[in-house]
């Protein structure tokens, strides 16, 4: 294994150690000039990838910054989720999304969608709340399923609820 | 996480918090977040909420 030591002028050091492993890695620096790194600490200078690698195009992509699938009827139960600290079962068809890390405002925007209800063959629309109490905010997003043919609300099997800003 | 957290919201409605297994905080954690401040709360085992839920906005929580 072999090392390159970088020594401060005053003090302290960078090494770049090779593995000790067979097989050949390669650090490439960028062509385009200017300062990368300034600090360890100093997370706006690492340069920032505008998409997804598996995006095609020049559209940058925005992933979700919380999702969550939960099953609404029963025993309410989180199936899995990203970001989200819980739910909060208000009442049928009532929820609270609450996220593990707060959004930078409450300008994001929520996909809700939803399975058929358990029981009822009819389509189930979900909604964000506006108002308060459950009105969108940093570390909370109220939502509501209703049934589209009577505006009810309504339980579903499964609630899915996707937040990008 | 079998646990739940109950509250009573401002309207009387009972609130049931579930929370989610993946964020790596406890269910004490959990309700420190996430229940309302100031609210009263109970932790309590999910066998322990009903399941039939045909009459679930009258829930009252004792």
């Amino acid at each position: 294994m072999a090392d390159i030591i970088l020594t401060g002028d005053t003090s302290g050091a960078i090494t770049v150690a090779a593995p000790a492993v067979a097989g050949t890695n390669t650090l490439t620096l960028p062509a385009s000039t200017g300062t990368m790194i300034t600090s360890a600490t100093a997370a706006a200078d690492v340069p920032k990838p505008t998409a997804l690698s598996t995006a095609s195009g020049s559209a940058p992509s925005y992933s979700a910054r919380a999702w969550v699938n939960f099953n609404g009827t029963g025993t309410v139960a989180i199936r899995a989720s990203g970001n989200v600290s819980s739910i909060t079962d208000n009442g049928t068809g009532t929820y609270t999304v609450n996220f593990t890390t707060a959004m930078p405002d409450a300008n994001y925007s929520g996909l809700i969608t939803s399975g058929f209800a358990s029981g009822v063959r009819e389509d189930v629309l979900g909604f964000a709340y506006t108002d308060a109490p459950y009105a969108p905010a940093t570390g909370t997003y109220g939502i509501k399923f209703v049934r589209a043919d009577t505006n009810a609300a309504v339980d579903t099997n499964y609630a899915m609820v996707a937040i990008f800003r | 996480m079998n646990k739940r957290i109950v509250y009573t919201n401002d309207d009387g409605t009972v609130a049931v918090i579930v929370p989610a297994d993946e964020c790596g905080l406890t269910v004490e954690q959990i309700a420190a977040k996430d229940v309302p401040t100031g609210k009263e709360y109970h932790i309590v085992d999910a066998a322990d909420i009903p399941t039939d839920r045909t009459f679930r906005d009258a829930w009252t929580w004792e």
